[in-house]
């Protein structure tokens, strides 16, 4: 049995988004529109987090792309009260639409914000409702969502397989000599928010030489 | 064979990428796949090319029962190989965009208004018609004329043979507003009016000169590619990126180091970089001494004395007089110097940034002097000379003396004539022309590919010039700005449902071309614009309907790229042209590898064979148009203030601006960004979106500051701001940004369509009503930055 992981190499990396976009295409996310995404309300289960901050000319652009670290040590399943998040055999942390009761406990529980709330049923403009996706099941108003490393087309997440900067990689941690597992070996390699025992299943590989 | 979708992308994705998932595209393969809903359904992967922006790559598009949901690249085209940027995927919004335009429409009411009815394509075409036919003959064929953008494969030359057959010089093409500073550049250094392709994934060091290298400088795919590979493809061997630009851009932020320059002076940064090369004897002798003219000095046939280019540096750029006019200073111009040397093979590119101003074409000159003087032409890890795909010529023009008349006549832009020496088009300069009736009133104008109303500098001169145009015909999908205000709209499919060819942008220095061609069959009673072309050209008869002997736009580009067919190279070949074409259309793709360096005659095109410090094509040129004029006066009439041989060399300009510093005492940089797919975008939710993403911004347009200057000027992050030039003022929201230099304001394109699709109109503001109209003269290039402003509290 495959345990899922990816490794983002951050040197590679140009945050073009990319990713986001293949994502939201794939996964049916729709767009939120300018009033949804002001109150923060945009889906993205694949975002770009960017910081840019420093003193002119002493400036510092940080670009990270945060999918679902899908944690070996989930904080978002020990909560949920009715099992609707769980962790399948595959190691990947999944979401049961049927059975969230959309109370967000698992999006106050999760350290990397990756968890979205359905503040209202997805709306498709006329005729937009054609790019769905029939492999991936349109979400209803009221549910928890988030990444599932597209687990009806592994081993291919769609972010992975667009990134034009080849930054991403993707395979099995359990199998020592799978690219993964040997980037995750690495000396640049690195997990967010490491302290937490969460066990991200998702690497980092350092900018710089 | 069943394949589920799983087990498809497990073979896309895994082992031989290119040899497993080209052969599966190759059969374009249709099969029922089990899925979680609406089972069964029937699944295709249908092999296209993408055009949310020029950078031509390769996609494989996954229709399910007939609609498309789903836009991967295609492995076998190798500008991308197998990978999209965001706005591939943002393409499927706006093929499903539900403000496209259903079929031919004519405006009844005042132009702009919303008198429009439907009008049959048989109506249309022979309104058309009739009115070129009248204007022909009444005042003239020279009176029409024909705007386009960058246009793809054979549309460029079908225009320009519409044009030619009808007897109008005036195809006005938008590159004075894109790129032609670069192609003038190279037209003048070493022969070839082309950008450059660079040779990437052997490159050591990259010295960038605002180039969007990573956002929006095409093709971008190609370039985010190898930048990857020169950081990590090659272990222990990771290049240098260095970005010299007036913003900390995506790319500044990526690049190993960002070198912050004030706006208009990369040539002088280039030559300053140029003068330790030559000072500190660090450049390629051997190159320099082969392959280049006018480095040493020398003197002519005429035994007239001229002063090299290594004089002159050495006179003019010693690193010290460089910083008091770019702002970087001496130790950074001599170590970046002494860095570029030693780290060879590297390139210094340019972009926009460094190019598209007053004094562009000899900043372009300046940086490519450094590429020559490191003999970073033509090798491993430098810049090359694309080739281009050996299509069959067309066939010759019917002789016509209507049409010989018309074409004798000067250009209505003034491209190539006393005002405009270098130019092949000065888009910009239309409105006063067309307001003055100068030099001849205009009859009708056509618009394809491009929106003058949205992406002209001082735009609004337009509004009020279209309405001097009697007849105007737009080809858009969409009403959008420029379409609003047309008489006729001959909507074109969107680009997911026609037939066209297109030949990559340089890039990769072999020959690549790829097809277009339809994904799903179109929505809605639109045209191919070079199917309508033909028709109005077949229902004007005589001579016009004897230049096009073909049925459709498919027949001519069959015809064109049979060329490729019987060249008998490259990755298709077939005994037969109807198997190569069906291979084509299979692939999407025909490309010629690999690229064969030091073919020095080749990529050398100028006078001497060799790249030319002193440009004897500049020299011979200004000296045609020159007549009986003092050289003193002639230049000074085309702005260059450099005399005697320096003026034919790369040297510095100072460049001009618009407004009084006292009055405007910033400069504006206006910006493209990765998410911008060249300002159609803005119809597409997903994009806007996550516009900006660096400031988190979307959905609207919005002004970046310094934040030190921000708080002298007692603004605060998200304040309304007016921003206000000698020629408007337009309002937004600032934000405070600490890559944004204190001499300089930063707006984005994309936002403040007055017409276009829902999520588009009405949003944000376009710089474009602020941004002055200069020019460079000597290539009629657009001066995008020498727009003086103020900043205030709305």
């Amino acid at each position: 049995m495959p345990h899922w992981g990816m490794v983002i190499d951050l040197d590679r990396c140009v945050a073009c988004q990319a990713c986001s976009a293949a994502c939201r295409a794939e996964n049916n996310v729709s767009f939120a529109g300018p009033e949804e995404t002001a109150l923060g309300r945009a889906i993205y289960w694949q975002e770009v987090l960017a910081e840019v901050d420093g003193e002119y000319p002493n400036v510092r652009g940080t670009f990270i792309p945060r999918p679902c670290m899908h944690c070996e040590n989930p904080p978002c399943v020990r909560v949920c009260p009715v099992g609707a998040t769980y962790q399948n055999e595959e190691g990947l942390v999944l979401q049961r639409y049927e059975r969230c009761i959309g109370c967000r406990y698992c999006m106050v529980a999760c350290p990397y914000a990756v968890r979205y709330f359905n503040w209202r049923a997805p709306e498709w403009a006329e005729g937009m409702e054609r790019y769905q996706n029939p492999d991936v099941p349109i979400r209803p108003k009221g549910v928890v969502e988030k990444c599932t490393f597209c687990t009806h087309r592994l081993p291919v997440p769609a972010c992975n397989q667009a990134c034009p900067g080849n930054a991403r990689f993707f395979g099995d941690l359990e199998d020592p000599d799978s690219v993964v597992s040997q980037l995750a070996r690495s000396p640049r390699a690195f997990r967010l928010l490491e302290d937490l025992g969460t066990e991200p299943k998702v690497y980092y590989l350092r900018e710089g030489a | 064979m069943k394949i589920s979708r799983r087990d498809f992308i497990k073979v896309s994705s895994l082992g031989a990428v290119a040899t497993s998932l080209g052969t599966l595209a190759k059969q374009s393969f249709t099969q029922v796949v089990p899925g979680e809903r609406d089972l069964p359904y029937t699944q295709q992967w249908v092999s296209t090319i993408c055009l949310m922006c020029p950078g031509g790559c390769g996609v494989l598009v996954r229709t399910i029962n007939g609609r498309a949901v789903k836009i991967d690249g295609n492995p076998l085209h190798p500008v991308n190989t197998g990978k999209v940027c965001p706005k591939a995927n943002a393409a499927l919004q706006v093929l499903y965009d539900p403000d496209r335009l259903t079929g031919p429409m004519v405006q009844k009411g005042e132009r702009g208004s919303d008198g429009w009815e439907t009008i049959s394509w048989d109506e249309a075409i022979q309104l058309v018609a009739e009115r070129l036919a009248d204007i022909r003959v009444n005042p003239g064929p020279q009176a029409m004329a024909f705007m386009s953008g960058r246009v793809r494969g054979q549309m460029g030359g079908l225009i320009d043979r519409f044009l030619a057959a009808y007897g109008s010089p005036n195809h006005i093409r938008h590159d004075s507003l894109s790129i032609d500073g670069e192609r003038i550049g190279n037209e003048l250094t070493i022969g070839h009016r082309e950008q450059l392709a660079y040779d990437w994934d052997n490159c050591n060091y990259v010295l960038s000169f605002g180039r969007a290298f990573l956002e929006a400088s095409r093709p971008t795919v190609r370039q985010i590619r190898g930048f990857s590979a020169m950081r990590r493809d090659r272990p222990n061997r990771r290049a240098k990126f260095v970005q010299i630009d007036t913003r900390f851009s995506i790319t500044a932020a990526k690049a190993d180091e960002w070198v912050p320059i004030r706006t208009g002076t990369d040539g002088a940064l280039a030559l300053g970089i140029a003068h330790i090369l030559i000072a500190e004897q660090l450049y390629d002798r051997r190159f320099v001494s082969e392959h280049t003219h006018g480095f040493e000095d020398w003197t002519d046939e005429n035994g007239v004395a001229h002063e090299g280019f290594r004089s002159m540096v050495l006179r003019e750029y010693h690193p010290v007089q460089v910083e008091s006019i770019t702002g970087v200073s001496a130790d950074t111009i001599i170590r970046l110097a002494r860095e570029f040397a030693n780290a060879q093979p590297g390139v210094a590119c340019g972009g926009r940034g460094a190019v598209m101003q007053t004094n562009g074409v000899f900043n372009w000159m300046a940086i490519q002097a450094l590429n020559a003087l490191v003999g970073s032409i033509e090798v491993p890890g430098g810049a090359l000379v694309q080739n281009r795909p050996p299509y069959t010529p067309w066939p010759d023009l019917p002789a016509d003396t209507v049409a010989d008349a018309g074409l004798a006549m000067a250009r209505f832009d003034g491209a190539g004539t006393r005002e405009y020496p270098l130019a092949h088009s000065v888009y910009q300069d239309l409105p006063e022309r067309m307001l003055a009736g100068e030099p001849y009133p205009l009859g009708a104008l056509f618009i394809y590919y491009t929106n003058p109303l949205f992406s002209s500098p001082d735009v609004n001169r337009f509004y009020e010039a279209i309405q001097k145009v009697p007849f105007v015909v737009s080809f858009s999908p969409f009403l959008d700005d420029s379409s609003a205000y047309a008489d006729l709209i001959l909507p074109d499919h969107s680009f997911l449902e026609r037939l066209q060819d297109d030949e990559i942008e340089p890039s990769l220095g072999y020959a690549v071309l790829g097809l277009r061609q339809p994904v799903v069959a179109p929505l809605f009673d639109t045209r191919d614009t070079g199917d309508v072309l033909i028709q109005i050209a077949r229902a004007m008869g005589g001579s016009m309907e004897a230049a096009f002997p073909w049925s459709d736009f498919s027949q001519v580009i069959q015809n064109r790229l049979s060329g490729l067919w019987a060249f008998e190279s490259g990755s298709i070949r077939a005994t037969e042209f109807s198997h190569f074409w069906e291979e084509l259309i299979s692939q999407s793709v025909w490309s010629d590898p690999p690229y064969a360096f030091g073919q020095w005659g080749r990529v050398f095109n100028t006078p001497s064979g060799k790249f030319e410090f002193f440009s004897q094509k500049l020299f011979a040129q200004l000296d045609k148009l020159r007549g009986e004029q003092a050289w003193g006066e002639w230049l000074a009439e085309l702005g260059i203030d450099a005399s005697g041989d320096m003026a034919f060399m790369p040297h510095y300009e100072p460049p001009r601006y618009i407004g009084r510093e006292s009055e405007y005492p910033f400069f504006l940089n206006t910006y493209k960004l990765m998410t911008h797919a060249e300002g159609r975008g803005a119809n597409t939710p997903w994009l806007q979106e996550k516009l900006g993403m660096h400031v988190k911004k979307s959905w609207d347009a919005w002004v970046e500051i310094n934040p030190e200057v921000a708080e002298r000027l007692g603004i605060e992050d998200d304040d309304w701001v007016w921003i206000e030039s000698p020629i408007g003022k337009i309002k937004l929201r600032a934000v405070l940004y600490p890559g944004a230099r204190p001499d300089t304001l930063n707006i984005p394109f994309e936002q403040g369509h007055k017409h276009y699709g829902r999520w588009a109109k009405e949003r944000g503001e376009n710089p474009n009503w602020v941004v002055a109209s200069e020019s460079d003269q000597l290539s009629g290039i657009a001066a995008w930055f020498s727009t003086r402003v103020k900043i205030y509290k709305a």
